[in-house]
């Protein structure tokens, strides 16, 4: 089955980073939805739903965001999918203008977790993962180490992934870092989960991203006839039950991920120009990759260690600088992931500009399930 | 009368068993997939046969771990963190392992299955969980 696509008629977000508490969620919502407002050179006024994707913002966040927008009594709905809320929330929005119930729609992603999460976020307290003593970052540092083992690959290589996303964050202007830093101070910075360290781990950030996504009747409504990137399909899965000693970077989550983000869309997979990955740590990137099938298995480290997913290799990966760089408000990360796409594709990423960009993908993973290979994924494919 | 005086209970006694102490998966009567913890389902075959209950076995073997060296408040660093594979069942799952230093800790190192305090419920009774211990190494607490 094939809907149609979403056009993007405009996106905005606020820098990343750590806001004072007199910032609030609600704050940093609305200076996204208007700077998106704004980019598609329209007003509030036309937006017949909001989508709204966060983790920590509590009950009803997103008609509190709607309260201030003035968008107070038009249908909003909060989609809670862990670090892929904000996907799954334009994963809706697309469905949705697909349904002909609206034809415009305004996604924001947002979050406020400097002031309420510290140390590493972690399962839910009733999943049995927790009860063990399972964080985040433990997750991903037994999947490095099995890697390393399995594929020969060197704790330098995997490294390499925050080198390489730092590098490319010094371009984006709506990055919480935006500085270089180099091999040793990645292989030297404070030990989290061994054998990864604080740099190999995203951060702990505030921020929000909007988009406001419109059908083609939208279009004609707002009298839009610029470049609109267009939104092909977003697939959705869920963690399967796992059974048996198989590899534990399997994967298999992405692939079936990847898999529908292809039929959705019928975009060949070896036609994408960019990715925008959910490095929320160094070896997630290089796995994730390698289980959507874009890089061969095993091969991901020593890809990255050669360049070939930096700006100008065979492949980039995250040009914007990533969660590790961009930051991390894990209910905003889907919605920053998809402005970033837009800037790609209609060309206007300034220094982080992959030369030529016609197809995109966003990759989100959240939340891990005792017994899966996940929680959520979602996979957004666009278009020039 | 008596008074009640708290015994120890397992943290979840759907997951483990303490005389002996053993964990409890669910097998499949179809297709003979074990899992852990056990399921109303069999996520192998998923043929609709209910599974039934066994006990895992306690022998293990390091899959995969980590040295946790940062953690939210109230988890106390440093600790091992592991998945373990129980080959005689072929189940895979996540555990702390203890009786070895951090920096010992190797891939396919053999470990054992043993009960720990998990905490206390609101009458005082300790709650009783699992760990791995490193096999071989001495008994200490």
């Amino acid at each position: 089955m094939t809907l149609a696509p979403a056009h993007v008629a405009g996106v905005g977000m606020i820098r990343f980073g750590r806001y004072p508490a007199d910032v609030t969620l609600e704050d940093m919502a609305v200076r996204a939805a208007r700077a998106a407002v704004d980019d598609a050179g329209t007003d509030l006024s036309v937006i017949d739903g909001l989508y709204v994707g966060h983790v920590f913002g509590g009950p009803v966040a997103g008609q509190r965001v709607a309260a201030q927008l003035g968008l107070d009594g038009r249908p909003v709905s909060n989609h809670e999918n862990y670090c892929a809320s904000g996907a799954s929330a334009v994963r809706e929005a697309w469905v949705a203008l697909a349904a002909g119930l609206h034809d415009v729609a305004l996604v924001i992603g947002v979050e406020k977790m400097t002031d309420r999460v510290s140390g590493g976020v972690r399962p839910d307290p009733g999943d049995l993962d927790a009860a063990v003593g399972y964080v985040m970052a433990a997750g991903h540092a037994m999947s490095a180490r099995r890697y390393m083992a399995d594929h020969g690959a060197t704790r330098e290589q995997i490294a390499a992934v925050a080198v390489k996303n730092h590098a490319h964050s010094v371009h984006n202007p709506w990055a919480q870092y935006q500085k270089p830093i180099d091999l040793p101070t990645v292989l030297n910075a404070r030990p989290i989960a061994e054998p990864l360290g604080l740099l190999d781990c995203s951060p702990i950030s505030d921020g929000a991203a909007a988009v406001l996504l419109v059908s083609p009747a939208g279009l004609r409504r707002l009298g839009i006839d610029g470049p609109t990137p267009r939104v092909l399909g977003v697939g959705l899965v869920s963690g399967s039950v796992q059974t048996g000693l198989g590899d534990p970077n399997a994967e298999d989550v992405s692939r079936r991920a990847g898999e529908q983000a292809w039929e959705l869309s019928g975009v060949d997979p070896a036609d994408l120009d960019l990715v925008e990955m959910h490095d929320c740590f160094t070896i997630a990137e290089i796995v994730r990759m390698e289980g959507l099938g874009l890089v061969p298995r095993g091969q991901g480290a020593a890809w990255t260690a050669a360049g070939e997913t930096a700006l100008g290799g065979r492949l980039p990966v995250n040009p914007s600088g990533g969660l590790l760089s961009r930051g991390h408000p894990v209910g905003a990360t889907g919605a920053a992931q998809v402005c970033e796409l837009t800037w790609q594709l209609r060309g206007s990423a300034g220094g982080r500009q992959v030369e030529g960009a016609q197809v995109g993908l966003a990759y989100c993973k959240g939340g891990t399930v005792n017994g899966t290979d996940g929680g959520s994924v979602t996979t957004v494919v666009m278009t020039r | 009368m008596s008074i009640p005086v708290a015994v120890d209970r397992p943290f979840r006694s759907d997951l483990l068993t303490l005389d002996p102490p053993r964990l409890r998966g669910s097998r499949c009567p179809r297709c003979a997939t074990t899992v852990f913890p056990p399921r109303a389902f069999c996520p192998a075959c998923r043929s609709g046969a209910e599974p039934e209950h066994v006990a895992l076995g306690v022998e293990g073997r390091v899959c995969s771990f980590t040295v946790v060296r940062q953690a939210p408040a109230g988890i106390e660093v440093p600790y091992v963190l592991a998945q373990i594979d129980l080959p005689a069942d072929g189940v895979r799952l996540m555990a702390t392992v203890v009786g070895v230093a951090p920096e010992d800790v190797v891939l396919d190192m053999p470990v054992t299955l043993e009960t720990c305090p998990f905490g206390s419920d609101e009458d005082g009774a300790v709650l009783v969980g699992y760990r791995f211990r490193a096999t071989g190494a001495e008994v200490t607490a």
